[in-house]
């Protein structure tokens, strides 16, 4: 079996010496391969290991990462996949080129106060009951968590090149999105959200890259 | 990892706070256990609950923008929602389930709830 990283343009740089890889050409482009290991499990070492050989590849050639796990019984089959979707890949290849995927999460940190005060307020007061306090404090808190995502996302989706966003799984999550990047927008990009952190001290905005467009290779 | 973080704010503690959660998603899904097969039932019902007590819950919230509900309506609406969810929420505690249990990882297409 062997593990396929990533397709790349054909020819490109020499390939890293750190690990055994091969390249799997079929016309202008190439899958970069590895003998895969005998364990079947999927593990955190695995991913790294997988993530290491990929960000390799990336500093010195446009990467179409593969995701973690794509294992072939052998090159040529390898092969058959790349002439069979190589227009396909050419095209997503292009469409990351000379970019990288940079994460943001924005979280509602402490500074956000919780909606249920102004509810229980409400129903102290007598002006309106529990039920109808109950669904406006949760519209509010509909409003507010669009609201502060969009503060965030505006901004950085203007430097960005595409992005997608994605449901947020973590308790507090407004804005769970991975924007691609120009290279030489990089920079820009960090520093709009270290303003953005400044100007919004209520919100943890955890940023992460460069990673290879994962995000963006398939769409 | 660490020359990964552009921008890593203070009070983190709440994202690693969760990575636990994430850490049992990960077992969850690769080990599909058959000793745990009532409370893997109770999980799949009660995250089809969730989802159509949150979808009732956006609707009224949408009529309730768009005034067309009278405000014994609203009123009547949200002691429902309110009941529903603090039921959930027993019925969660009950089987041993976290508000993150009570989903789905649908891929590509992110989670269900």
């Amino acid at each position: 079996m062997i593990d396929l990283y990533a397709i790349t343009d054909h020819p490109g740089p020499a390939l890293p010496d750190a690990t055994p890889l091969r390249l799997v050409a079929r016309g202008s482009l190439a899958g970069v391969c590895g003998a895969a290991g005998a364990e079947e499990a999927v593990t955190p070492e695995g991913l790294w290991r997988h993530e290491r050989i990929v960000e390799d590849l990336m500093q010195n050639r446009d990467v179409l990462p593969v995701r973690y796990g794509t294992r072939f019984p052998d090159e040529s089959a390898a092969g058959r996949v790349l002439e069979e979707r190589g227009e396909q890949f050419a095209a997503a290849l292009d469409r990351v080129r000379g970019a990288v995927e940079l994460a943001v999460r924005v979280i509602s940190g402490p500074g956000v106060p919780p909606p249920a005060d102004d509810e229980a307020t409400a129903v102290g007061a007598g002006e309106v009951g529990a039920g109808t306090a109950y669904l406006r404090a949760r519209q509010r808190e509909k409003a507010a968590s669009s609201e502060a995502a969009n503060v965030v996302h505006q901004p950085l989706s203007a430097v960005a090149r595409d992005h997608v966003t994605g449901p947020g799984t973590l308790p507090g999550e407004l804005l769970r999105a991975a924007y691609l990047v120009s290279a030489d927008a990089v920079a820009t990009f960090t520093a709009t959200v270290g303003r953005l952190q400044v100007e919004h001290r209520g919100l943890l905005i955890t940023c992460t890259g460069p990673w290879p467009a994962y995000s963006f290779a398939q769409r | 990892m660490s020359d990964k973080w552009l921008n890593r704010p203070d009070g983190m503690d709440s994202l690693a706070a969760a990575l636990p959660s994430i850490d049992r998603a990960l077992d969850r899904r690769i080990n599909a256990d058959p000793e745990n097969l009532e409370r893997g039932l109770a999980q799949l019902v009660l995250t089809i609950v969730e989802l159509l007590r949150q979808l009732m819950e956006r609707q009224a919230l949408r009529r309730m923008d768009d005034g067309s509900l009278s405000d014994d309506e609203v009123e009547r609406l949200g002691q429902t929602f309110m009941k529903l969810s603090e039921r959930m929420r027993e019925l969660r505690e009950e089987f041993g389930l976290d508000e993150e249990d009570l989903n789905l990882n649908l891929g590509p297409l992110g989670n269900l709830l």
